[in-house]
C-alpha cells in the first residue's frame, strides 16, 4: 500500500506540473482550481475508478464528470498521464478549434462523457446515471468531481435529493473543498457552512478529508464503495492553487496569466516538487 | 363524421392530448426497454400516469426541480437511454433553460422534450402558465429539433418520430383535447410541412392547435372565391423552407398563424426564410409582445385573433397589399 500510494503521490505532482505547464502555455488560465485536483483525479484514474483507455467505450466502465469544468487541464493532463493521450497533446491546449478547450467538451475528446462548463448542473446528470446503471442493475459507478463553489447552486440540492430519493449508493461525489471561488472566499461570496451537514441532512453518506491526501482519498473511496443505501459526498478539502506558494488561497489565482519574473519563480517551485 | 377541405379528409372528433401522450409511451416502451418517462409534479397533466403503472422502474417523479428534471434526463441519455421530459411548456423552457442549452443541446444527447399546456390551451391558469416563447427559446438552441402537432394522430407520430431521431427534441403538446384533423394514413416526417389547396392568391402557415382553424379558414376563403392555400408546419425546426419558399413564389402573400409570441415563433420562421430567398408580404396572428390571459381558452382565441373572421379579414388585407 505505502509503495503504491507514493507512486500515485509522484504521479499527481507530475500532472500538477504538467497542468502548470499547459496553462502557461496556453497563456494563462484557471490556474487555482486547477492545481487544488491532481490528488483527487490521480486517485479517481489510477485506483478508484473502473476505467481503461484502450477501451474508452466499454459499457461497463465507470463513468466519470467534471462538474467544475474548468478543471480540464488537469483532467487533460490526468487523462495524458494514464495514457488516453500522448502528453504532447496538452500543448493544444485552448489552440482554437482543438479537442482540448478550457472547458471540457465530450463531443471533442472521446474520454470525457460529459462536456461542462455552465456551473452547478454536473450532479443531476449523475444522478441520471446512476437511475440508470441501477435500472439495469449493474455494479459500475458514476463519479463526480464538484467545486465547493457550484455548490451555491441551487441545481446541486435538487440533484442532492433526487439521489437520496432514489438511494443511489452508486454515485461517489467528491468535493474539491478549496475555499474560494472566482470573486473571493466562499465565506464572503456566499457562505456554504455547515457544508457536511447540509448534505448529510439531504440524505448523503458523508467524509471530510484532506484533498491532498492520496492514502486518505483511497481509504475514503474504497469506504464509500462499501455503501449501500444512500449516495455518497466526500468534502475533499484542498488549497487552491496548490503547489506555486503564491497562488495558494490566493483570489486572483482562480484565473490569471504569470509573468516573466514570476514563472522563475514557479519554475523553482516546481522543481521542488519533483 | 368526415368531410373535407383543400383535399385533406378531416375527422371531427376530439381525442386527449394526455391519453395520446400515455399510451405513446407505453407503445414505445412496450418495444423499448430504453425509454423513460420523467416528470416534475405534473404527471397528470401530460398523462404518463399510464406508463408508471405499467413501468414503474423507468418512470421518474423528479418533484418540482425542473433543472434537475433535465440534467437526470441528460445522464440518462449519456447511458444511451431515452427519456421523455414532460412539465409544462414555459416551465421547462424557461426554468430549465440553461439545463436544456448546456446539458442536452451542448452535449448532443437524445433526450425528448415535451411541454405541455402548450401556449393559450393552458386556458385560465394565468398568464404565468401560458407558455409564450417556447418555441423562440428552443428554435436557437444549436441541435435541438421542434415540433408543434396539429393533431393527437400527430402527435403520436411526432412522440415515435422522435424516438428514432438522434439527439434533443421538443415537442408541444396542447391541454387538449384536440380536434382530430389526420387520418391514421398521415405520414408524420420530422422537418416535413403539409401543404393543403393550390390557391395562388394567399399561403397561411400554421402548426399545432391553429392548423385545424386554419383549415377552417381555408374552407371559408373557397367560398368566397378567394384562393388559398395551407402550409401546416409540425416541425417547425428544421422548417420546410423549400415548401415555404415554393408558396411564396406561388401567392405573393402569407399569414402565419400561431399559439406563440409572434416574436421568434412561426411568424418570425416564416419570416426570415421568406426574406433570404424571395421576400413577399407576410402578417402574423399571434400573441403580439405580450402575456396570456387569465381567460379561458375560447375567450383568448377571440381575444388573439385566432378566428376564421379574422384570418379572412388578414388575407384580405395582405392580398390588397401585393
Amino acid at each position: 500500500m505505502e509503495q503504491r500510494v507514493e507512486k500515485l503521490k509522484k504521479i499527481a505532482n507530475e500532472i500538477r506540473i504538467n497542468t502548470f505547464h499547459a496553462i502557461t502555455k496556453a497563456g494563462g488560465g484557471h490556474y487555482g482550481g486547477c492545481l487544488s485536483l491532481p490528488e483527487i483525479l490521480t486517485v479517481l484514474y489510477f485506483d478508484s475508478m473502473n476505467v481503461d483507455p484502450k477501451k474508452l467505450k466499454d459499457n461497463s466502465r465507470d463513468r466519470f464528470i467534471l462538474s467544475k469544468g474548468h478543471g480540464g487541464p488537469a483532467l487533460y493532463a490526468t487523462l495524458a498521464a494514464r495514457g488516453y493521450f500522448p502528453l504532447s497533446a496538452l500543448d493544444e491546449l485552448d489552440v482554437p478549434l482543438s479537442k482540448f478547450p478550457k472547458h471540457i467538451d465530450r463531443l471533442k475528446l472521446d474520454a470525457i462523457d460529459v462536456s461542462s462548463g455552465a456551473l452547478g448542473q454536473g450532479l443531476s446528470i449523475a444522478v441520471g446515471m446512476a437511475i440508470s446503471l441501477k435500472q439495469q442493475k449493474k455494479p459500475n459507478r458514476a463519479y463526480i468531481v464538484l467545486g465547493d463553489g457550484e455548490c451555491n447552486s441551487g441545481q446541486v440540492w435538487e440533484a442532492a435529493m433526487s439521489a437520496s430519493k432514489y438511494h443511489l449508493s452508486n454515485i461517489i461525489a467528491i468535493v474539491d473543498n478549496n475555499t474560494y471561488q472566482l470573486d473571493g472566499p466562499i465565506e464572503t461570496v456566499m457562505p456554504l457552512e455547515p457544508f457536511e451537514k447540509k448534505w448529510k441532512s439531504f440524505g448523503w453518506k458523508t467524509f471530510d478529508i484532506d484533498g491532498h491526501d492520496v492514502k486518505s482519498l483511497i481509504n475514503t473511496i474504497n469506504k464509500a464503495k462499501e455503501e449501500k443505501s444512500r449516495p455518497t459526498v466526500i468534502i475533499a478539502n484542498t488549497i487552491k492553487g496548490k503547489g506555486i506558494s503564491f497562488m495558494e488561497n490566493a483570489t486572483y489565482w482562480h484565473s490569471g496569466t504569470v509573468s516573466k519574473e514570476e514563472l522563475n519563480q514557479c519554475l523553482i517551485e516546481l522543481e521542488e516538487l519533483k | 363524421m368526415f368531410d373535407r377541405i383543400g383535399g385533406v379528409k378531416m375527422i371531427s372528433e376530439m381525442v386527449s392530448t394526455q391519453e395520446t401522450y400515455g399510451k405513446t409511451l407505453v407503445e414505445l416502451g412496450d418495444e423499448n426497454k430504453d425509454i423513460f418517462a420523467l416528470e416534475a409534479d405534473l404527471m397528470r397533466c401530460s398523462g404518463s400516469k399510464l406508463f408508471e403503472d405499467k413501468y414503474p422502474d423507468r418512470h421518474l417523479q423528479l418533484g418540482i426541480a425542473e433543472q434537475n428534471l433535465v440534467g437526470v434526463a441528460a445522464g440518462l441519455a449519456a447511458m444511451g437511454r431515452i427519456p421523455y421530459v414532460s412539465t409544462f411548456a414555459n416551465f421547462l423552457t424557461q426554468r430549465a433553460c440553461d439545463q436544456i442549452v448546456m446539458s442536452l443541446a451542448y452535449n448532443k444527447f437524445n433526450v425528448k422534450l415535451v411541454g405541455s399546456f402548450a401556449g393559450i390551451t393552458s386556458g385560465n391558469n394565468g398568464g404565468t402558465h401560458i407558455s409564450v416563447c417556447d418555441i423562440a427559446i428552443t428554435r436557437c438552441i444549436p441541435n435541438m429539433k421542434v415540433m408543434d402537432p396539429g393533431d393527437c394522430n400527430e402527435f403520436r407520430h411526432a412522440i415515435i418520430a422522435a424516438s428514432k431521431d438522434e439527439g434533443p427534441t421538443y415537442i408541444r403538446q396542447a391541454k387538449g383535447p384536440m380536434k382530430t384533423i389526420f387520418d391514421n394514413t398521415h405520414k408524420f416526417e420530422i422537418g416535413k410541412g403539409y401543404k393543403f389547396g393550390d390557391g395562388k392568391d394567399i399561403t397561411l402557415v400554421s402548426a399545432g392547435i391553429t392548423t385545424s382553424l386554419a383549415m377552417d379558414a381555408l374552407a371559408t376563403l373557397q367560398k368566397e372565391n378567394i384562393k388559398a392555400r395551407l402550409i401546416h408546419l409540425p416541425t417547425i425546426k428544421p422548417a420546410d423552407s423549400d415548401l415555404i419558399i415554393e408558396s411564396a413564389k406561388a401567392t405573393g402573400a402569407i399569414l402565419t398563424i400561431e399559439n406563440h409570441s409572434v416574436l421568434g415563433g412561426l411568424g418570425g420562421l416564416v419570416s426570415e426564410i421568406v426574406s433570404k430567398n424571395y421576400p413577399v408580404i407576410i402578417d402574423s396572428i399571434g400573441l403580439k409582445d405580450t402575456w396570456g390571459l387569465n381567460a379561458d381558452i375560447e375567450f383568448q382565441l377571440k381575444y388573439f385573433g385566432f378566428t376564421v373572421e379574422n384570418i379572412v379579414k388578414k388575407s384580405k388585407e395582405l392580398i390588397a397589399k401585393k
